[in-house]
């Protein structure tokens, strides 16, 4: 009955689809976007507890401590290891003259506890060569744009040589900032000094021990903050959400995503029933029940949702697939509840469309044939 | 039954399915890898019986059982000779190596020759002495004392007394020419520098023909650096919030940086006296003197891993029962 009207059909799949993709595709960037705010943990994938002076907030609002917290930590029963880390911020000069502001992470001298998991270029024994720093991928985007290999390209930090030995697959920060990584050893040259330099302590939890309740003995015995993996993640997802307008904007996105699909779906679908309102009351004539009328216009809108979804979804892979090379979109994944949520939505569009069109169905009399 | 076939009613829902399908397994393949990672090399760690317990961590650096030896040199001057290579074990006062001794041979042989000269002096006082003496004696034993006139007899025991006081000044000068080559002696002693004890020489920072002064120290380099290194000690820094937990006398588990594979025992020697502001492993020109530590010795066995300079991880064990500490 529905698919006989091809325009209206496919007004009906295009409304679903639109508002599904629009939820779908707004609530996955959005997602990751916050989730860039995390980036600095996911980026050392061995750190299972982190510790920090009690005032940092998240590995990219840190406070530096003096450099004997490492061995009040690795003093704590239950830490298997702990590993200095250090991250400030650093002017980098380029070869061209331009001034480009860095993130310098600066990994533990022997384990590089703290690297990314994988290299893009190179290998991770580079570290080891004197004055080597290595940059992230969205680092050679921005410092060389011209499309050459930064491999042994020579910067200037702190009025130090640094040449760059090899790239790192990290997932980008929250600002897109240029990251070096280094040795602890060269970072301390590489920053502008202060006193106290070492920003985090990487804690490596003992077997049979759970990061949490190290992280507590650790708060309790040093007076330190630490912080599980999934806290500090957290932690840095939230300050975003606190300091940025994102949430809003893209809130507003996703509800007018769903107000569009209330619009569209609801005015094709109203229409579509008092079209064949005739039909309605034949069939009523010929003795169907209101239920089983519910549960044709049932089946068809959920015919109808199904292929809607199915385009909206599709539409959305395609799309961040599509942009995946791109370096802004770089490590954007669809968390498997979006889809959930934006089925949600499209059921709810569906069902309040599809109630509010009915109600003048199920009042029709079979007389309603004659009219 | 193709005919009845319905793009809308039957392709599209069938297409629905699959493109879902696939896109729950694009998905669900795409999501992010965020598991936690074993570390590739192994970090220092606290392993056998402080795995699990109360202990305390430091920070050190190896040297050897002597402390290092700045060896200097008592008077400046042009190296000639360096008898030493960095790796050689000495002998308590084995040459080290000598510095230009010109100027004190030269004066030595001018010693020399005064004493020469006051040797011939000696000789000639005494002669003139002796004749003095025999003449003086001849006019004495005349009988007649009109035989010679007074003058005569005065002028004699003039010269003898003029003989005498020439042979004292003879001998005096003697003495002084002695004493001053004694000097030189010992100055070109002075410029031969000996190992003051027996042990391993660990840096050679001088040449023959380099100039030496005797104003070292402070920043400069140290003209030969060397120390007992059988056996070896780590000086090992405890900040002081942790010392009152430390159980002072106990034995540590030490690893060398980047082999924290190894682990080696080591034995408390002593712990200095004072607590100092922290100043080794900042790898940094810019010392921090904001934190005090407390060094404790310890005594390596011997073992092929640990050399001088290097910096180590040590874990100690804490106080039985010791509070923790609650201070940040």
């Amino acid at each position: 009955m529905l698919t006989g009207d091809a325009q209206k059909f496919y007004g009906l799949l295009f409304g679903i689809g639109f508002s599904t993709l629009l939820i779908t595709q707004q609530m996955t960037i959005f997602v990751n976007l916050v989730e860039r705010g995390a980036s600095g943990v996911y980026n050392a994938p061995e750190a299972e507890v982190w510790v920090m002076d009690p005032v940092s907030r998240t590995t990219d609002v840190s406070y530096a401590m003096p450099g004997t917290a490492l061995d009040k930590v690795r003093a704590i029963p239950g830490v298997e290891w702990a590993v200095p880390h250090l991250r400030a911020v650093a002017n980098v000069r380029t070869k061209d003259g331009d001034l480009e502001g860095v993130t310098v992470i600066g990994v533990d001298d022997a384990t590089l506890i703290g690297l990314p998991k994988r290299m893009a270029v190179g290998d991770k024994s580079v570290f080891f060569a004197p004055d080597t720093v290595v940059i992230d991928d969205v680092g050679v985007d921005r410092l060389f744009s011209n499309g050459a290999s930064p491999l042994g390209e020579r910067l200037e930090l702190n009025d130090q040589r640094a040449i760059i030995r090899g790239i790192a697959d990290a997932i980008p920060s929250f600002t897109s900032q240029v990251t070096l990584y280094t040795r602890y050893s060269s970072a301390l040259n590489f920053v502008p000094g202060t006193r106290n330099r070492l920003s985090f302590v990487l804690v490596g939890v003992a077997k049979g021990e759970t990061p949490e309740a190290v992280a507590a003995r650790i708060e309790q015995e040093t007076g330190l903050k630490a912080e599980t993996r999934a806290e500090l993640a957290q932690a840095g997802v939230n300050f975003i959400i606190e300091n940025t307008g994102i949430p809003i904007n893209f809130g507003i996105t996703v509800f007018l995503g769903f107000v569009v699909g209330v619009a569209i779906v609801g005015l094709t679908f109203s229409l579509f029933l008092r079209d064949n309102i005739k039909q309605f009351g034949a069939l009523k004539a010929i003795g169907v029940t209101n239920s089983k009328i519910m549960q044709m216009v049932g089946v068809q809108a959920g015919l109808v949702g199904l292929v809607g979804y199915g385009i909206g979804v599709v539409g959305t892979i395609a799309f961040i697939r599509g942009f995946g090379s791109n370096p802004f979109f770089k490590g954007f994944y669809i968390p498997w509840q979006i889809p959930l949520i934006s089925l949600a939505a499209v059921v709810i569009i569906l069902a309040l469309t599809g109630f509010i069109a009915i109600r003048s169905v199920l009042r029709t009399e079979p007389a309603a044939v004659f009219r | 039954m193709l005919r009845n076939l319905s793009f809308a009613r039957q392709i599209l829902p069938a297409l629905a399915v699959i493109g879902l399908a696939i896109a729950a397994w694009l998905i669900l393949a795409g999501l992010p890898d965020r598991s936690t990672a074993e570390p590739a090399e192994q970090p220092p760690k606290a392993v056998g019986d402080l795995a699990g317990k109360a202990r305390v961590a430091g920070a050190g650096i190896v040297e050897p059982a002597s402390e290092i030896i700045d060896i200097g040199s008592a008077l400046s001057g042009l190296v000639t000779d360096v008898r030493v290579r960095p790796g050689d074990r000495v002998a308590k006062g084995d040459v080290l190596f000598t510095v230009d001794a010109r100027a004190a041979q030269a004066s030595l042989a001018q010693s020399n020759a005064a004493i020469a000269e006051a040797r011939a002096s000696i000789a000639e006082a005494s002669a003139a002495q002796a004749t003095a003496r025999q003449q003086l004696a001849l006019y004495r034993g005349l009988a007649d004392p009109a035989a010679v006139s007074r003058s005569e007899v005065i002028r004699a025991e003039g010269e003898e007394a003029a003989a005498t006081t020439r042979l004292g000044l003879a001998r005096a000068r003697l003495a002084s020419a002695q004493a001053a080559a004694a000097a030189a002696r010992t100055e070109i002693e002075r410029l031969v520098v000996r190992a003051p004890i027996a042990g391993e020489i660990l840096a050679v920072n001088i040449r023959s023909g380099e100039f030496v002064s005797t104003q070292g120290g402070g920043n400069s380099t140290p003209f030969i650096q060397m120390g007992e290194t059988n056996p070896l000690h780590v000086r090992i820094d405890i900040d002081e919030n942790e010392v009152s937990r430390l159980a002072i006398g106990a034995p540590a588990i030490v690893s060398p940086r980047g082999a924290a594979e190894l682990h080696v025992k080591a034995t408390f020697v002593r712990a200095e006296p004072q607590v100092v502001p922290k100043r080794s492993l900042t790898n940094s020109a810019a010392e921090r003197v904001d934190v005090r530590v407390l060094q404790l010795i310890y005594a390596l066995p011997p073992s092929e891993a640990f050399r001088v300079g290097q910096q180590i991880d040590a874990f100690i064990p804490a106080k039985a029962g010791a509070p923790a500490k609650t201070e940040g």
